[in-house]
């Protein structure tokens, strides 16, 4: 299988990552819309890769870890290109592009060592695509959610310090990122329900440890949003939390 | 014919010739008639603010129009020669001139955008009153452009330029928009009022007035449009607003750690940010370590507006590059060689020009 779209996914979103930090540290502003054009094109190849495993399987392509990983920043991406703009979150594409690119490199190093190849469905069930896609998608949101978080405790720190770099005034204000933490758990959070519920209308239940994973991560993201709104907990913490969240979820990426 | 720019700045002339010498905005009407009758000027715009008086014009004789308009300028503003020396700038100098004006290089605050209003008024006045004509319309519009081009991209306006604006700017990296901002003022003095004023300025909702003298606190509360309470009952207040300016002369922190620390607790997850303007500090230095709480204090202030000064100084020849560049590939459109059918003194739009364009307020 020829990973080519992919590597020219991952060398655009690279090249964007490099591009933004030069135009951080540069004297002149960057074209406006500079990140949103590399993230369409880097988008437009992750899709063709996709695409092809697709076709290849007949089916979903999250049939190995490769596949998965690329799938969630795929989904990354559509979150940050749908939200980052309405929620002012513009910069997000310095934090998201280097966390899409090491999610590409590791799928292809994956691909080139051990590509398990096509695993076509016995039966093509639309309900497992649905619960697949769904969840994936809530793994983006929450992605982008950890992404905010790590956002915060940077302005957090900058403003603590009086730190004020082109890096300060390019940031969105605090509590944008608080709010646009939040939103972004809301959809995932509604999406992986929408995901979870579509599990069990599947032809074949998935298993124990599917269900257990798929679980735990509902109850962890439904007891953070549960604290935010009960306890308010400070932004600080919160994105820390958010950041660890994420970390967690991506780990039980290898049960599912 | 050419043009030209004649006049004083606050860096060629002191505010005692500025005043002196600037028009009123009501009389510029007839100043600028007046102008038009001179032998030697065909167009002309008044350009006068606080940091600046010029006239830009258009003639065929620039240095006849210029030693002209000289006298006008000394006879009509009773100044004594030698008193006032202007600078002129001719043809490409002039515009060049107007152009980095437009795009706040040439003012007192590097890169603020005041000037570009203010010349889009002083151009829309003298093209009501018909004393612009093609070269003026070319030239003003042109500088609009740049001014424009200048500011959005490059970073001439970003960072503070003063302690005012600075807490202002941080503010705004908190909470986004102030226009749901509660501001609460302890002290009253010149410091505390000008900060409340900027913080107003940019959309704050609300200002609380304590001061030890209950008296001063509700003339600056009324000043501002605000309420004032008694300084036994600021304390009381503290989970109403968001941002806290405080200038008082005690000789010891009025605002303590674990008064913050309590009233934190209450305000559920909302954010506080406190400007401490004193000197002896009203605000314990501990408070900066409580989550959700910043803390500025003057000398961090002073320091964030004086790298804003150093960021903006540094990005005056990053403004002329791009205003070089913008020109190698247009010019200066005012002037080109443009066909002159006849030229007319006489009031009547009979330059050889077409109406100029519409002043466009962006």
């Amino acid at each position: 299988m020829n990973e080519q779209n992919l590597i020219i996914a991952t060398v655009i979103f690279l090249g964007g990552f490099i591009l933004a930090v030069v135009a951080l540290r540069s004297e002149k502003k960057p074209p406006a819309g500079l990140n949103i054009v590399i993230a369409i094109a880097g988008l437009v190849f992750q899709s063709l890769f996709l695409r092809e495993r697709g076709e290849l399987h007949g089916r979903c392509p999250i049939t190995n870890g490769a596949e998965v990983l690329v799938f969630v920043s795929w989904s990354l991406v559509i979150m940050y290109l749908a939200l980052g703009r309405a929620f002012r979150l513009s910069l997000l594409g310095v934090f998201t592009m280097p966390i899409v690119f090491l999610f590409h490199v590791i799928a292809i190093v994956y691909l080139s060592i051990a590509d398990p190849g096509a695993r076509p469905p016995d039966v093509l069930d639309p309900w497992l695509e649905m619960h697949a896609a769904m969840s994936l998608l809530a793994y983006g949101a929450f992605g982008l959610c950890g992404v905010a978080g790590a956002m915060y405790l940077v302005q957090d720190r900058q403003l603590k310090t009086h730190h004020t770099g082109s890096l300060f005034y390019s940031m969105p204000p605090i509590k944008y990122l608080i709010d646009a933490m939040i939103r972004l758990l809301s959809i995932g959070m509604l999406l992986l329900t929408i995901g979870i519920v579509a599990a069990f209308f599947m032809r074949e239940l998935p298993t124990a440890l599917h269900f257990a994973a798929s679980g735990a991560v509902w109850v962890l993201y439904a007891v953070l949003l549960g604290i935010y709104f009960v306890k308010r907990p400070s932004p600080k913490r919160f994105s820390v939390l958010v950041i660890g969240a994420f970390c967690f979820a991506l780990l039980t990426l290898g049960a599912l | 014919m050419s043009i030209f720019c004649l006049g004083v700045n606050h860096k060629t002339a002191p505010v005692e010739i500025r005043e002196r010498l600037a028009f009123a905005e009501h009389s510029i009407p007839e100043h600028l008639k007046e102008i038009r009758e001179l032998v030697h000027v065909n167009e002309a715009v008044v350009l006068s603010t606080c940091n600046r008086v010029e006239i830009y014009g258009g003639a065929e004789a620039i240095a006849d129009a210029v030693a002209e308009l000289t006298e006008y300028m000394v006879s009509h503003f009773a100044v004594e020669p030698g008193e006032v020396e202007f600078y002129h700038h001719e043809s490409e100098a002039a515009a060049h001139h107007l152009f980095e004006v437009a795009s706040g290089l040439d003012s007192m605050v590097l890169g603020e955008t005041e000037i570009f209003g203010q010349i889009k008024k002083a151009y829309a006045l003298a093209q009501s009153n018909g004393a612009t004509a093609r070269r003026m319309n070319k030239l003003f519009q042109q500088s609009f452009s740049i001014g424009k081009l200048v500011r959005t991209s490059t970073r001439i306006q970003q960072g503070s330029t003063s302690v005012g604006s600075a807490a202002v700017d941080l503010a705004e990296r908190i909470f986004g928009d102030l226009k749901e901002c509660r501001v609460m003022v302890i002290g009253a003095g010149e410091m505390s009022r000008t900060t409340a004023q900027s913080l107003l300025s940019r959309g704050a909702h609300s200002i609380i007035v304590s001061n030890r003298n209950f008296d001063k606190a509700e003339e600056l509360a009324t000043e501002l449009k605000g309420k004032a309470v008694r300084f036994d009952d600021w304390e009381n207040c503290l989970d109403e607003v968001d941002i806290i300016v405080s200038s008082t002369s005690a000789p010891h922190a009025v605002v303590k750690k674990d008064t913050i620390e309590r009233v934190m607790s209450k305000r559920r997850g909302h954010t506080l940010y406190l400007i401490d303007i004193a000197v002896p500090r009203d605000i314990e230095a501990g408070v900066n370590d409580i989550e959700n709480v910043y803390l500025s204090n003057i000398d961090q202030l002073l320091q964030i507006a004086k790298d804003g000064q150093d960021r903006r100084h540094r990005q005056i020849e990053v403004c002329r590059g791009v205003i070089a560049e913008f020109l190698s590939e247009k010019g200066i459109e005012a002037l080109a060689e443009i066909p002159e059918r006849r030229k007319s003194k006489s009031g009547d739009d009979t330059l050889s020009d077409p109406p100029g364009n519409p002043v466009t307020h962006s």
